[in-house]
């Protein structure tokens, strides 16, 4: 049941095993030059690259991929359509006026900026999606013990990552249990019925947490999590492209600057 | 053998409940495997949660290697390292993101240092054979793996007394057997385990004693035919006698000899149906028994070893060999209660090869030797790769028997 969620693709992914902080570098790194892009070609460059380099070398199926994709893109498009009437400078290229009193126009100065934004979100998303579907939490656990995030916030995250699937599971038993007694049948009961799962999984969640504590009880807890960091070494085969390839964008990004005449 | 658990006259009430515990004595001896037997409620757990100090006595004391438990936070420490606690949930046991840091969490806790911590996690996982699994999350295994690595957790504290409640509750059949064969294996190696359960066929074979409790009182102590041979008894528990323990009252009830000891496996039942039949069960000319120590023969190819021979049935005790079949991809007929089941086959005329390790090598020896004596039948265990040379001495892991 855990089959569709992210954290599965990132456990079981070829980039598992490189080291967590040469992904992080190679997200963010891109996720920061899409951003400050001022032209469309950098982040669509880029999004076309990781979206290439996560299915063919880090085999992540493409259905998955595809679904993921389009959640983004269904606000996306919203938020074009939305943008494409509100930004305005330059010729009209396209007048829709039903009435006197509705006037949409489109100017070619919008067309550009949309083309930007949207092109900016392919980038970012893919960048961020890079990290999410390679990078597993618990690598991302000990990457920020390095980072120095006080161990307290970090361990409280641990259990609630942990308590994430055993809660999932529960819930999504319950929904069943539910369902097979027609259970969401009606709106009405709908309402009914899922009160019920809240409340059912307040209480489990209520006595899982009472185990828990009598868990780390009977192994004498003292205040320590012990956190596994034996991550892999960082290793110039997976870190030398990661390097190379944000020179590359960095690169077109000094060309597309002097050849673009900043459109905002 | 020393006592190293022992209850006095304990009561427990749970606040605003009913008394869950009302007036329990008795000891434990070290080594010895305990089963709490009783239906649900009957307090299997509350007295359970009491070797370890987390249910504290109302009246009554627990003492633990002839010291009563004592309840400030560095005697809790104490009694918690020497006495694991493995709970019913197994997903509720582990509390780590990873099989590696749940593991870690006692080793850690009890202040050691990192590499001692290392070291105490891969002993832990080899045990439970789970090596390898270090950074896979909990919700990735199966519930199987997942009580192995809630027993790991315990193990890597290195306690002289292992509790479990209800440990194959969750399991399928031939997961529980595999538990179950952990837990000897364990007991093997000098640990006292206690299980709580209601399934008396698990039980009965595997225990020394059992303990009947019902309604927060025991009801019966002893070894495990005697207890669950109360029928009275075990009727009021709501539980059953044990299959073998029936068939073999039954036959006494109609004029069949009975031996003293009663039947605790198939063989034991065997063995008396065919002294029933033919005055002995000495039959045709024995089959052998070939022993393999999977840790000393790493490089030999055991697969190549059982195709050459004609209707060889493999065993295996142990994680460790589990995972060499696996990996040789043998067919593996028995995993729990390899012995017994090979002694059957030999006495059928059929060989079998057990691989196992090191540790329980010579428990092979000893229990062959043992059935031999008893019914004066003599099978043949040959250590790996030399067998086929007559030699009725055998010499498994350096033991000469």
């Amino acid at each position: 049941m855990f089959e569709t969620l992210l954290d599965d693709v990132a456990q079981k992914n070829t980039f598992r095993h490189i080291h967590p902080g040469t992904k992080i570098l190679l997200g963010l790194g891109s996720l920061l030059i899409c951003l400050v892009s001022p032209a469309p070609v950098v982040p669509l460059v880029s999004g076309m690259i990781l979206t290439i380099v996560l299915l063919v070398p880090a085999r992540i199926s493409p259905v998955v991929y595809g679904e993921l994709l389009i959640a983004p893109a269904v606000f996306t498009a919203f938020s074009i359509v939305v943008l494409l009437f509100m930004l305005g400078s330059g010729t009209v290229i396209w007048q829709f006026s039903p009435a006197s009193w509705i006037n949409l126009t489109i100017t070619d100065g919008a067309v550009r900026q949309s083309t930007l934004v949207l092109c900016r979100v392919f980038g970012c998303t893919t960048s961020l999606f890079f990290i999410a579907l390679t990078t597993p939490m618990t690598d991302l656990f000990n990457l920020m013990k390095r980072c120095r995030i006080p161990l307290e916030l970090i361990d409280l995250m641990m259990i609630m990552y942990r308590y994430i699937f055993i809660i999932y599971k529960q819930a999504h038993e319950i929904w069943e249990a539910q369902v097979m007694r027609l259970g969401y049948s009606r709106k009405k009961e709908g309402i009914h019925s899922l009160s019920m799962l809240f409340g059912m999984l307040f209480i489990s969640s209520w006595t899982a947490g009472e185990d828990m504590i009598h868990a780390m009880d009977a192994r004498c807890y003292n205040g320590i999590f012990p956190s596994l960091d034996q991550a892999e070494p960082i290793r110039i085969r997976s870190l030398l492209p990661v390097i190379l390839y944000l020179t590359f964008l960095g690169g077109v990004l000094l060309v597309t600057i002097k050849g673009v005449t900043m459109p905002l | 053998m020393s006592i190293i658990l022992e209850a006095r006259d304990i009561r427990y009430r749970y606040p605003r409940g009913p008394e869950a515990i009302s007036g329990i004595s008795f000891h434990i001896r070290r080594g010895e495997k305990i089963a709490l037997v009783g239906p649900n409620g009957a307090g299997k757990s509350t007295l359970l949660q009491m070797f370890n100090g987390m249910i504290r006595p109302d009246s009554g004391m627990i003492l633990f290697d002839n010291k009563p438990i004592l309840y400030d936070t560095p005697s809790l420490r104490h009694i918690r390292q020497r006495v694991g606690y493995v709970l019913q949930n197994a997903d509720r046991q582990i509390i780590a993101p990873t099989v590696w840091q749940d593991v870690a969490f006692g080793p850690a806790n009890l202040g050691y240092d990192e590499q001692t911590i290392r070291n105490a996690v891969a002993d832990a996982l080899r045990h439970v054979g789970l090596e390898g699994f270090d950074r896979r999350p909990p919700h990735h295994l199966s519930g199987g793996e997942k009580k192995r690595v809630a027993i790991a957790g315990v193990l890597a504290m290195d306690p002289d007394v292992l509790v479990f409640d209800e440990p194959t509750s969750d399991l399928d059949p031939s997961g529980s057997e595999d538990i179950m064969e952990l837990l000897d294996e364990l007991n093997h190696e000098g640990k006292t385990v206690i299980i709580s359960t209601h399934d008396v066929e698990l039980a009965y074979p595997w225990a020394d004693r059992a303990i009947l409790i019902l309604d927060g009182r025991i009801l019966e102590e002893d070894k495990p035919e005697v207890a669950f041979g109360n029928i009275e008894h075990v009727r009021m528990a709501h539980l059953s006698v044990p299959t073998l323990l029936e068939l073999s009252m039954e036959l006494g009830q109609r004029g069949y000899d009975q031996p003293d000891r009663k039947p605790h496996s198939v063989l034991d039942m065997v063995e008396i149906i065919e002294n029933l039949l033919h005055g002995s069960s000495w039959n045709h000319k024995p089959g052998t028994i070939t022993v393999c120590n999977v840790d000393e023969e790493q490089d030999t190819s055991i697969s190549s070893y059982v195709t050459s021979r004609e209707n060889m049935a493999v065993g295996t005790m142990g994680t460790r060999a589990k995972q060499r079949a696996l990996q040789e991809q043998l067919t593996v007929e028995f995993t729990y209660g390899v012995i017994d089941k090979c002694i059957l086959r030999a006495l059928r005329g059929q060989d079998s090869l057990i691989l196992t390790t090191g540790s329980m090598a010579g428990r092979v020896v000893t229990r062959v030797d043992a059935y031999g004596k008893e019914s004066g039948n003599i099978i043949r265990v040959h250590p790996f790769g030399s067998s086929g040379q007559p030699s009725s001495t055998c010499n498994v892991n350096g033991k000469t028997e």
